[in-house]
């Protein structure tokens, strides 16, 4: 249960990080209109950065250079703006009083944490809390979209398997059993010298078309069981097609345990993601995320601890979160435990 | 022989769950001597099971021992520490439990498992421990001991191992044997031998059996004194022939009344209800208030329904049950002559194949069904009875077309189901004709709102997510009958039919009790208005007082819709009281087919004979005749000593 609440309490955070850290405000009016810039930082961590970049088009036109505050003020006095929580960047410094009263952000060994920078700052003095709260969107996208993939792969397929038999069950348990046999990490450092521009999409898609084979093969166990059942041969009996069968009777009631390894998988997602951005292979840089960070606070951890204490706690976490709601639901589903109880 | 061996008093088991206190076994007393069998009765939650696992303390954590006290050679074993009752079960206690299957360790030998249970209490050496394990085996019947003691269990039919379960019970000349359902799960002929050896096994070593069993005709056979348990309470005690003579208790006498014996006369089952009503008092305490069955119900009973509806003259004859004056019950009809029949089954074959292997390959076939004729007429119940795997269960299946037969016809109303069916996926069968497989599936598909199943288990055949209207309404959305509404009328209308409450509908199904859930499955076959419904064990899950309901509506449905029945049971006497004709089956094969009364009065094929003689018989008369047998060979036994 608490596993669960931290999960749903990462998501919000992750659904609104923009309006908890960030320089961009959430609706201001500027010259008789309404704008959201902060919607700036959802297309700037999806990759999409045209689309972010137009977000701010007026306000580039205006030479606002990013910095929002003095500038909304000066150019429009009618103006008005809600803020973010937090005034920092997870993509640059802070200068001086660019919000009233807020000091230049610190960089390198002075950016211990202190009053404006609540977990400090890295090398080039941005802000390490900002960083994190944007980079719970990254490990949360990569999670479930990976697994999202995985699932619909590994469903269709254990499916397919599992129902029919045969020499079907033969050529896909083959197929699984290769895919099982390739190595996640090594592939995508591998697809990564193939393509010169990766973004986090690329990873996601590989991630997801690595990691089904576990989810497949206990669909196929699952099947195989339920589609002995009597209920299903009720069905048959009455009539039923071979896909009511299927998505009607046999999938709804295997979908308790296929949630086992799903979330299971999203945990070690998340962490071949903070993998590939600790060795440097994953998120383009600007991009926060949480292996980056660990990855920059490597080379500089007797002095700059703030940079691995904090990114490292996040992930372990959040890893520790899925695994214990894999493990929730794999009692929930287990007739086994569920009898005593 | 007269010394009382186990005395209980006013033991109350408890369960604490989170719904509340369930009184498991609520102030039992009894008591029994040595070198008796004490029978305990009852169905499904009456506490039967929980009092014998009181006795041996193996109750599960939620179940607590609230008061009361088994006293058991001179010993309290409820006051008992865990180390000293380790002592005393599987020495001075033994059991035996009613899944022979599961029972057995399957890595080690059998031999191996009982070897161990001997040297764990009794100081010998292993290879004296062996020799002993021979000779128990040799003692319960185990032909060939010497070579069978090394045999794994997937080696071993249900009824050895059942026995290597007894020998292992025995193992260390246990005083009182307790036997919980131990027969259930076997075939009739294979219960015979095992009650046999218990018989035996009992009076040579003088110990004392508990008995527990939901079948009175296993409690007729074996015990001397019963106990008939409901609700976890004791509602009658006595010896075995005064409870069969003269049941005070109404629970006891309609228990008595509603198993359809071999020889009832009844048309309709009277139930439990006919002789008890349940009320509950104002404290929320149950209470049992006793009916008579008048005259006037009597009669219902015995006149209700129709007389048996046999073949044709010419089927008759040939089967070798001409149609003569006192050959047939005086209100047998005939079907006229000339008439179709509705099913045809000709020369039906479902061999499946054996795979070995790396590469599966095929190593031989099991002839499930090897040969199968017969015709079901139009308002006829057909009984398919057999022992388990002679191929009843296959041959319901593939009439059914969940099973492809290997050969035969199925004629259904003149249409061969076989030749609609296509193969079990568009893979097996390659290049697939699209169009050709298209139209006959839909033609198949159409013709499946004639003819419908029941099945057996009444909690596997419901699919656990969908609500009760889900369920009911499912035929007609696959066939397209009627609109949102319409169903849902139909499908109340239908389950207030079957004897439920239309408010029933969006309840799921775990909220039903086994009686109930079969009585939806009946709803659920009878949406598309069959003509033919196979029934495929469907009352053998259910207690004998819910089975009775339910056969009862069984033939209601037929009297009222002009059903025809394929009835498939292991048990012979539903199958006489439900069918007009039975087919025997025996290894694939009919083996006599032929008039009910006919078959059980007169069987001519050396199987029918075993099927009927192992049959637990219930008469007074049979009782009587045990006894007396019984005395006769203590006597034997005393003066050759």
């Amino acid at each position: 249960m608490a596993a669960l609440s931290f999960v749903v309490f990462l998501s919000l955070v992750a659904l609104t990080a923009p309006m908890i850290v960030g320089t961009r405000p959430i609706v201001c009016k500027y010259k008789g209109e309404i704008y959201f810039p902060a919607t700036y930082y959802y297309w700037r961590i999806l990759g999409l950065n045209t689309q972010a970049y137009k977000t701010e088009a007026v306000f580039t036109n205006d030479k606002f250079r990013g910095v929002y505050p003095g500038n909304l003020k000066k150019n429009d006095p009618d103006s008005w703006a809600i803020w973010p929580l937090v005034y920092q960047d997870p993509y640059r410094p802070i200068e001086a009083d660019e919000w009233p009263g807020q000091p230049e952000s610190p960089s390198g060994i002075e950016g211990a944490p202190n009053k404006y920078n609540l977990l400090g700052t890295n090398d080039d003095g941005v802000d390490v809390f900002a960083q994190m709260v944007h980079a719970t969107q990254i490990s949360l996208l990569v999670g479930f979209v990976s697994m999202g993939i995985a699932a619909l792969i590994g469903v269709i397929v254990g499916a397919l398997a599992g129902f029919y038999g045969g020499w079907i069950d033969v050529i896909l348990s083959r197929v699984i059993e290769v895919v099982m046999c390739l190595p996640t990490l090594i592939l995508i450092l591998a697809v990564r010298s193939i393509l010169d521009d990766i973004t986090i999409w690329h990873l996601m898609v590989l991630i997801g078309a690595t990691g089904w084979t576990g989810i497949a093969r206990l669909t196929r166990a699952e099947f195989m069981k339920i589609r002995e059942i009597e209920y299903v041969s009720a069905a048959r009996s009455l009539g039923a097609g071979q896909m009511r069968l299927m998505f009607v009777h046999i999938l709804r009631n295997a979908l308790a345990p296929i949630l086992v390894p799903i979330s299971f998988g999203i945990a070690s997602a998340i962490l071949t993601e903070g993998a590939l951005s600790f060795l440097g292979f994953g998120a383009p840089p600007p991009n926060p995320s949480w292996g980056t960070l660990l990855s920059e606070g490597r080379t500089r951890i007797q002095t700059m601890w703030w940079l691995v204490v904090y990114p490292g706690m996040a992930i372990f976490s959040t890893v520790l979160a899925y695994n214990l709601i894999g493990e929730g639901v794999q009692e929930a589903t287990d007739p086994r435990t569920r009898e005593t109880s | 022989m007269t010394d009382t061996l186990v005395q209980i008093d006013h033991l109350k088991t408890y369960f604490h769950t989170e719904d509340g206190v369930v009184k498991a076994v609520d102030d039992v007393s009894l008591h029994f001597d040595a070198g008796t069998t004490m029978g305990i009765v009852g169905e499904s939650g009456s506490g039967k099971s929980v009092t014998s696992l009181t006795i041996m303390q193996l109750l599960a954590k939620s179940a607590h021992i609230e008061s009361g006290s088994i006293s058991f050679l001179g010993r309290d074993l409820v006051k008992l520490p865990e180390t000293e009752m380790r002592k005393i079960r599987g020495k001075d206690i033994g059991m035996i439990f009613q899944e022979p299957m599961t029972s057995l360790n399957p890595v080690f030998t059998v031999g191996a498992q009982v070897t161990e249970a001997i040297l764990l209490h009794q100081k010998v050496t292993k290879a004296e421990a062996k020799q002993r394990t021979i000779e128990l085996f040799d003692e319960v019947g185990i032909p060939d001991p010497e070579t069978r003691v090394n045999s794994y269990p997937h080696q071993m039919s249900g009824g050895q191992k059942q026995r290597v379960m007894i020998a292992m019970a025995l193992s260390c000349n246990p005083k009182l044997l307790i036997a919980d359902e131990p027969t259930t799960a076997l075939d009739v002929t294979i219960q015979a031998q095992i009650l046999d050896i218990l018989r035996k096994l009992r009076d040579e070593r003088g110990m004392a059996v508990l008995f527990i069993t939901h079948d009175l005709g296993v409690i007729a056979d074996i015990a001397d004194h019963v106990t008939v348990m409901y609700r976890g309470k004791i509602v009658e005690q006595g010896d075995v022939v005064s409870i069969f003579e003269n049941p005070q208790h109404p629970y006891t006498k309609g228990l008595l009344a509603c198993r359809p014996r071999l020889d009832t006369q009844y048309k309709l089952l009277p139930t439990v209800d006919d002789f008890m009503e349940v009320a509950t008092d104002d404290k929320g305490e149950a209470k049992i208030i006793e009916k008579f069955v008048d005259e006037k119900r009597l009669n219902e009973l015995m006149t209700t329904g129709r007389g048996r509806l046999l073949h044709p003259k010419a089927e008759l004859a040939a089967m070798g049950h001409p149609w003569e004056e006192g050959h047939h019950a005086g209100d047998a009809k005939m079907v006229a002559d000339g008439e179709k029949p509705l099913l045809e089954v000709r020369d039906l074959h479902v061999h499946f194949p054996i795979r070995k292997g790396l590469f599966r390959g095929v190593a031989g076939h099991v002839k499930a069904v090897d040969g199968v004729s017969f015709n079901v007429y139009r308002g006829q119940t057909l009984g398919l009875v057999g022992e388990s795997g002679c191929g009843k269960t296959t041959t319901g299946r593939a009439i059914i077309q969940l099973i492809r037969p290997t050969s035969g016809e199925m004629l259904f109303d003149g249409i061969d189901l076989a030749k609609l069916n296509p193969a079990a996926s568009v893979f097996d069968s390659w290049p697939p004709t699209m169009l050709d497989r298209w139209s006959k599936s839909k033609q198949l598909r159409r013709l499946r709102r004639r003819f419908q199943i029941i099945f057996q288990d009444p909690y596997g055949s419901l699919n656990p997510r969908m609500t009760v209207q889900a369920a009911i309404c499912e035929p007609m959305v696959i066939q397209g009958i009627g609109k949102a509404k319409e169903r849902r009328d139909r499908a109340a209308a239908l389950l207030e039919e079957v004897g439920l409450n239309a408010s029933h509908l969006r309840r799921y199904p775990h909220e039903f009790s086994g009686g109930q859930r079969q009585r939806i499955c009946i709803a659920r076959a009878l949406t598309v208005e069959p003509e033919f419904l196979i029934c495929d064990e469907s009352v053998s899950a259910l207690d004998v007082s819910v089975q009775a309901q339910v056969l009862n509506l069984l033939k209601d449905l037929q009297l009222r819709r002009g059903l025809t029945y394929l009835f498939i049971s292991h048990d012979l006497s539903v199958v006489k009281f439900m069918s007009d004709m039975i087919a025997v089956m025996n290894q694939g094969k009919i083996v006599e087919f032929g008039p009910a009364d006919n078959i059980y009065a007169n069987p001519q094929q050396e199987y029918t004979k075993r099927l009927i003689s192992a049959t637990p018989q219930d008469d007074l008369d049979h009782i009587r005749r045990r006894q007396a047998e019984r005395k006769t060979a203590l006597a034997a036994r005393l003066s050759a000593v």
